[in-house]
């Protein structure tokens, strides 16, 4: 029997305070005070060259004129857009191809999770180095066999869709993770009332499968826009935003501002920006799949 | 059991409110002891003054202080240490690491570290207007010290780290500009080392007509273009090169005063674009095809694989693979040639100092400022040079070094050395927003070797340049 609980349940609200602040006041320190610092950082001149005080809004309104950003935006959302919608697809097609009681399941999921453990860095890396045109497997030996005789990362699309392949590379277990344990939480006697009722794969992919996966790919999707948006590491390895700005996305131009200009209260109210952007990603996925979450 | 007294039971006793603070007082404690238990010879150090210096080229920078790995305490630095009177502690990181926790150092005016790294391409500008660094000429006339003296090092290395006259750094390891070139592959297609930028064309067109003829897996021409400041450092050579001038503003001011007294406007569309379209254009034509992604690193790489058979203008970047390349003829054929003189009369430069400035806000600044002049010193330089081999000195003296001259001859080392005293360090101007301007302009050019219009590119560039020399008020 457990006595605690009762016990617990007895103490009146004011007796668990105490107890509470410490973990209150660590969520405050490690969460709260970091997001108001930075508020206050995209409303000061913090510019090496001519520090200012109190700017106002000034950061703000700099950032949303500058050419720079709305480039960098536009960058972004065609990374996240392209590096989530085929990261969560591949996720789904393999932890599906992962249900289905094949030979060598285990020692396939076992090599489906491995970029996982590689941290992006070393990914991005190891990315680099293959679509490399002088010394890269794909960019310097498969590529111009195939007649493709351009440089993956010296060409403004091709660096786009190399950086989205690397990332979808390094995140896409993840997705299939999430997804091969949704898949496995749906009761295995609804697929065989289906078979015995006739229906196929894509039948009971639609009636079943899906319907029953929502809330799973809906908590996968948020995660994994979250994720994208807020990619650096991958992108700066690769490519530092480049050729030119061709893949230079929220993340890379922010640290640019900050620690390239100099200027720590634009690079703040970039973050602060990023910040609401994630937010309202975030809040419009829950909004426009409550009933599945 | 009242509320006062206990939240809970167990094995039949019970679990008083005291107590449970006090277990929590106690682990607490114990787990501050246990996690800072590893500090607390630093913390008994640290009664002593401590000397923070911060910079990148780990294991290459003084490595009699610190050793091959850089994280040894030597002999030599336990010296220095006695002699400067305080503990000399290094942190190593990369180079854009390094960069900027000086930046947030240096904002935050935290003084944690009292020896930064600089670089002549921005960082003293940039800190030097913005008042962050002590005037070292100031601390030598107050605390000379033994191991360096301004009369030693080249004058040009020493203009290139000083902001309005006021010198913010002194330069440990530096480069002029220079063309490498592989002396077997010339003498096969019977070509001699181009002097003119003209020639220098012309030698690139014949080594890949060459090599595509012969099918030789190699570039005629190995430049930088990645996005960000790196590539202008040599852009800005050409542009220099081309005009005969720091081409950026209207009759070409080089400082920040000079730019407000003149209103001197940005003309990165006028005499800015011939050489920026000929460094554009050599490195589309002749360069890897991935060239508008290359930074210093895949320079030296295709140097060391034998895959380039020119390197300019910061020919230094060849130096490791000729100490190092598993091809034989990296080692042994390649050889230095003066940087290519432009239309204007003038050479194609490319010049940077690799500088250490004293924090205006370091605690112990006399120590900081002995650690220095040790840190750019002549004994420093010359263990330098005497280890590492390369010619990368800052000191006449040292130039023509038995190690030196053994290695490169006393032929190259004459052309090294002719670089740097014919070199303008002024061939871009100096103005505290050099930072972002550099990164604009190295950006431009990834953008442009990657095939964008040159046209478009530098009118991007001409519209940035003037909001931002608008918005800085030097038009007021």
């Amino acid at each position: 029997m457990s006595v605690q609980p009762a016990a617990l349940r007895r103490a009146p609200e004011r007796e668990w305070l105490p107890l509470l602040a410490p973990g209150i006041l660590g969520l405050a320190a490690v969460t709260l005070f970091p997001g108001l610092y930075l508020l206050w950082m995209s409303t000061q001149g913090l510019q090496v060259q001519a520090p200012g005080g109190f700017v106002g809004l000034d950061n703000f309104r700099l950032l949303l004129r500058s050419p720079g950003f709305r480039e960098a935006l536009v960058t972004t959302l065609i990374f996240v857009t392209a590096s989530t919608a085929i990261s969560l697809g591949l996720g789904l097609a393999l932890a599906l191809a992962l249900t289905e009681p094949l030979r060598g399941r285990g020692l396939m999921r076992t090599l489906l999770t491995l970029p996982l453990i590689v941290p992006p860095v070393v990914a991005g890396f190891a990315w680099k180095f293959l679509f490399s045109s002088d010394v890269g497997v794909i960019g310097a030996f498969l590529l111009p066999r195939l007649g493709i005789g351009v440089a993956p990362l010296g060409t403004p699309r091709l660096a786009m869709a190399a950086v989205v392949v690397a990332d979808i590379w390094s995140k896409t277990s993840f997705m299939f993770l999430i997804l091969l344990a949704g898949l496995q939480a749906i009761p295995p006697f609804l697929y065989e009332a289906a078979r015995i009722d006739g229906a196929g794969f894509w039948t009971t992919l639609r009636l079943i499968t899906l319907p029953l996966l929502r809330g799973v790919l809906v908590v996968a999707l948020i995660l994994r826009v979250l994720d994208a948006l807020n990619t650096f590491d991958v992108i700066f390895v690769m490519t530092q935003g480049g050729p030119g700005t061709a893949t230079q996305t929220l993340t890379i131009l922010g640290w640019k501002i900050g620690f390239t200009y100099f200027d720590l209260g634009q690079a703040a109210a970039l973050a602060v920006f990023m910040m609401l952007l994630t937010v309202a990603a975030a809040s419009a996925l829950i909004q426009r799949t409550r009933d599945a979450v | 059991m009242s509320h006062d007294e206990g939240i809970g039971e167990a094995h039949g006793g019970k679990i008083t409110r005291r107590t449970f603070l006090k277990v929590g007082a106690g682990v607490a404690g114990a787990l501050a002891g246990v996690s800072t238990a590893h500090r607390w010879p630093a913390i008994a150090l640290q009664r002593t003054k401590t000397v923070r210096v911060i910079a990148f080229a780990q294991g290459f920078a003084w490595p009699e202080l610190f050793g091959p790995k850089g994280t040894e305490r030597t002999e030599a630095l336990r010296a220095l240490e006695r002699e400067v009177g305080a503990t000399i502690q290094i942190e190593w990181g990369d180079e854009l690491a390094v960069r900027q926790k000086v930046l947030t150092d240096l904002m935050s005016r935290t003084g944690r570290y009292d020896v930064v790294l600089l670089g002549s391409d921005g960082a003293v500008q940039t800190y030097g207007y913005a008042g962050l660094l002590e005037d070292l000429e100031r601390w030598m006339r107050r605390s000379p010290s033994k191991y360096v003296s301004l009369k030693d090092i080249y004058p040009k290395y020493l203009e290139a780290n000083r902001v309005d006259g006021v010198l913010y750094g002194l330069p440990y390891y530096s480069f002029g500009p220079g063309l490498m070139y592989r002396r077997d592959i010339f003498r096969r297609y019977g070509l001699t080392p181009p002097r003119t930028t003209q020639q220098l064309e012309a030698t690139l067109r014949t080594l890949k007509e060459r090599f595509q003829q012969e099918k030789v897996d190699m570039f005629p021409l190995t430049m930088r273009g990645a996005p960000g400041e790196e590539p202008s450092l040599d852009l800005l050579g050409f542009v220099y090169a081309y005009a005969g001038y720091p081409a950026w503003f209207e009759g070409g001011p080089r400082t920040a005063a000079e730019i407000r007294r003149r209103k001197a406007k940005p003309i990165f569309t006028g005499d800015f674009k011939p050489g920026f379209t000929a460094f554009v254009t050599l490195l589309r034509n002749y360069g890897s095809p991935a060239a508008s992604t290359h930074t210093w690193v895949d320079m030296l790489n295709l140097w060391d694989q034998g895959k380039a058979a020119v390197m300019l203008p910061s020919a230094i970047n060849a130096y490791p693979a000729r100490l190092t390349s598993k091809i034989p003829e990296v080692r042994t054929e390649s050889r230095l040639a003066p940087s290519p003189i432009g239309p204007s009369g003038k050479m194609i430069q490319s010049f940077w100092t690799f500088s250490l400035g004293l924090s205006r806000f370091s605690r112990n600044k006399e120590e900081a400022w002995q650690t220095l002049a040790y840190l750019t010193g002549k004994k420093a330089m010359e263990e330098f040079s005497r280890r590492t081999r390369f010619p990368w000195v800052t000191m006449p003296s040292l130039m023509y070094s038995p190690t030196l001259v053994e290695t490169w001859g006393r032929e190259e080392l004459k052309v090294w050395e002719d670089a740097i005293l014919k070199s303008d360090p002024f061939y871009f101007p100096y103005f505290p927003e050099l930072n972002e301007f550099m990164d604009k302009i190295g950006t431009a050019a990834s953008r442009a070797i990657a095939g964008a219009k040159i046209d478009d590119v530098l009118a991007d560039l001409q519209t940035f340049a003037l909001e931002r020399m608008f918005r800085a008020g030097y038009y007021r």
